[in-house]
């Protein structure tokens, strides 16, 4: 039985979509179409001089090798992110579905982590990772590992990995675990019956039946990983060493506010929305095809 | 219906209250913004001048407002312009200066402001440093300095001690720097043995100064917006070479760029720390080991070296507005006047480790002896006048400097990562640098 809320007029509906219409209007399509219009022009950071170029910014944009250098980058990035947010949120969901006892206490505070901004994570991973005076730093150095995130990129990369990946594995987790309650039991009974062990119960029954959730947390992580993890880049590394840890959601940030080239930042801002979008078309159109219900 | 009156009979009473006050009151003091961009102990300081501002007077209201870091605080600033309303006076970090010198319609010189004012300003009385940094070759100033700062090296004299060096005596050149560090790493008195905040600043922009080196062409941007950067020299490579050295025993060992590496003079786990005359306020309060101070450190084999160190930190910026009005700017004047006093001058230079920025304030703190209660505050103003003055120790003025900073963080990063030789670092950043000053050349000129 479907249960539909049916309105008597037009009016009503309207204005209870109005708050968020005007929100997605305001911090969305304006900021969006100003990125627009910006990225067509070069000019001094006052306004003073403003020349219309073309797609010149989008030109020097894609052929410049830092510019190209950061996508692969951002890339390597969201990949190391969704990979190790969905990963240990999958196992974590599964342990705590099969709990009883305490089984409240083991699901919030696994769901904690979320509630934390993602700079303020970021700082929390840099105290306990800083060279100088960190405590997991600390422990390494007595253990003969020379780590030095200010200097070594490889050691900033797993530095900012580790502190985004952190606080989206609790939101992976919730939805992992609203997801495995979804799944009838009968159907693992029927298994469990038939002679199938836990892991191939996991396999061939639980992790198709998830296929929903999994694809829609795909989505979310990999755009959680362009531009929800600014705050820890900006918090933690600042982009370096070296660039180590620059991803094309800083390098606008860094273009546009610091070096205030208004022009190449819109038209990057502009190639990021681009990517997302297309992203999540090609998600929704070849994924959802495998996606059973 | 008995609640729509009621309602309605609500608003009417609020509305008859907002307007009477106004009209019963005198004359509004008028508001101007002042944008600051100094958190912590510093930036409290600054909001009790704004207010003991205020007290003296009735006609103008200062606020002073924390906006973010200097360059937030900038953005916000460009992004207030363009709605056609700017605060009316911002504090701009040095490496900013260049973009705002540039931006002529949307500032106003000092000199100018003081000169609609009708108010009696002095350019000469600021310390001469600054006006060659903040100044046009007329004499006039374009912002006013403020928080003058310049490097200077901190050391652990407990390390010193421990490793059998003399704790009363700074090593005053680069070899000696070089020779302690190795002796605290062999001794083992700490466990890194030179470190250093702001790397481009110091490594850079202070040590072009210390050998009167020029930054770039059109001494060093003043002339013109066609510059080029000539920061590759045989002896800046030699410094990065030094540094790169030192890293593989630790007796250097890579900080960060900004100020993250007082931390590890702090700890104790560095020994010694060029940093900001300004950190010594930090150094102070958590260090808990004596410590010393000395001027930054210099080749010997340059002739005529130590020349003077220049200065950092920020000063003040007026903005320009179309719908600013003669009695705003007045107030901004006023407000200006009253923060070059003695009064606040000699009072900022005391809590915060920046130097006075005008002359008649370090006169009236050496007058007062307080140089001689606090004898390591005068080593930053003795790098600056006991330097020999050359035609390079005036500072730089380019656009994009923040910028051009970091593509050099970036480059000497490489070279201690070993992905590069010194020599191609700078060679790399002069060139990285050149193409933003091209691009800066095109939309300000």
């Amino acid at each position: 039985m479907q249960r539909k809320v049916v309105f008597s007029g037009v009016a009503l509906p309207y204005a209870l979509l109005a708050p968020q219409l005007a929100i997605t209007l305001v911090f969305f399509f304006w900021p969006a179409g100003q990125a627009l219009f910006m990225s067509v022009l070069q000019q001094d950071p006052f306004g003073a001089r403003v020349v219309f170029v073309g797609l010149d910014n989008f030109r020097a944009v894609l052929t410049d090798p830092d510019y190209l250098a950061s996508f692969w980058r951002t890339v390597y990035f969201s990949f190391a992110v969704t990979v190790l947010a969905m990963a240990p949120a999958l196992l974590l969901a599964v342990m705590a579905d099969r709990v009883v006892r305490a089984a409240y206490a083991y699901k919030t505070t696994l769901i904690i982590p979320y509630a934390i901004a993602p700079a303020v994570a970021g700082v929390l991973w840099l105290f306990m990772l800083n060279p100088a005076v960190g405590v997991l730093a600390y422990l390494m150095r007595t253990l003969g590992i020379p780590w030095n995130p200010t200097l070594d990129g490889t050691h900033a990369m797993l530095l900012v990995i580790l502190a985004s990946a952190w606080s989206q594995i609790a939101y992976n987790f919730l939805f992992f675990l609203a997801g495995l309650q979804a799944i009838p039991k009968s159907l693992l009974e029927a298994a469990a019956i038939d002679g199938a062990g836990g892991t191939r119960r996991f396999w061939t029954i639980v992790f198709p039946l998830l296929a929903p959730t999994t694809f829609f947390l795909l989505v979310v992580n990999i755009v959680f990983a362009f531009f929800n993890t600014f705050g820890v880049i900006h918090a933690v590394t600042g982009g370096g060493p070296a660039k180590a840890t620059e991803i094309l959601v800083y390098k606008v940030y860094y273009d546009g506010v610091i070096a205030l080239d208004l022009g190449s930042s819109s038209a990057q801002s502009v190639i990021l929305m681009a990517i997302v979008i297309v992203l999540t078309a090609i998600q929704f159109k070849y994924i959802e095809r495998r996606v059973h219900y | 219906m008995r609640f729509r009156r009621l309602l309605l009979g609500a608003v009417g009473a609020a509305a008859i209250a907002a307007v009477l006050p106004a009209s019963a009151q005198q004359k509004q003091p008028i508001e101007i913004q002042f944008w600051m961009g100094l958190a912590g102990a510093s930036g409290e300081l600054l909001t009790k001048y704004g207010n003991d501002f205020n007290k003296k007077q009735n006609d103008y209201r200062v606020v002073v407002s924390f906006k973010g870091q200097y360059p937030e605080q900038r953005a916000a600033a460009v992004a207030a312009f363009r709605a056609g309303n700017p605060p009316h006076i911002m504090q701009m970090f040095d490496a900013g200066s260049g973009d705002m010198m540039s931006a002529r319609n949307a500032i106003v010189p000092v000199s100018e402001v003081f000169k609609r004012a009708n108010l009696q300003f002095n350019p000469g009385d600021f310390i001469g440093p600054a006006r060659g940094y903040y100044g046009l070759p007329n004499g006039d100033l374009l912002s006013m300095p403020f928080n003058v700062s310049t490097t200077v090296l901190f050391y652990n004299k407990d390390a010193f001690k421990k490793a059998g060096l003399d704790p009363d005596k700074p090593p005053r050149t680069w070899p000696e720097v070089i020779q302690a560090a190795q002796q605290i790493r062999k001794s083992n008195a700490a466990a890194c043995g030179y470190t250093t905040t702001w790397l481009a600043w110091v490594m850079l922009e202070q040590f072009s100064s210390r050998h009167n080196l020029p930054i770039g062409t059109q001494q060093s941007g003043r002339g013109g917006l066609n510059a080029e950067l000539t920061f590759n020299t045989p002896l800046h490579q030699k410094m990065v070479q030094t540094l790169v050295d030192m890293q593989k025993d630790k007796s250097f060992d890579y900080g960060g760029r900004s100020n993250d590496a007082a931390a590890k003079f702090i700890s104790g786990e560095c020994a010694m720390l060029t940093q900001s005359s300004g950190g010594l306020g930090a150094i102070q309060r958590d260090a808990k080991f004596e410590f010393g101070t000395g001027q930054l450190p210099y080749w010997p084999e340059v002739q005529g070296a130590p020349y003077a160190t220049t200065i950092g930190g920020a000063s003040l910026w007026v903005f320009n507005a179309p719908n600013r009005s003669a009695d705003e700017f007045r107030g901004i004047a006023m407000f200006l006047d009253y923060m070059r006093s003695n009064e606040v001058m000699v009072d900022w230079a005391k809590q915060t480790g920046f130097l006075p920025a005008t002359n008649s304030a370090f006169k009236a703190m050496t007058e007062e002896g307080f140089f001689q209660k606090n004898p390591g505050r005068i080593v930053p103003i003795l790098s600056l006048i006991e330097g020999r003055p050359g035609e390079h120790t005036n500072g730089y003025r380019f656009g994009r400097w923040t910028e051009i900073r970091d593509v050099y963080h970036e480059e000497v990063e490489r070279a201690l990562q070993g992905r590069q030789t010194p020599a191609e670092a700078l060679h790399n950043a002069v060139r990285r640098g050149n193409a933003l000053l091209r691009a800066f050349e095109k939309t300000a000129g």
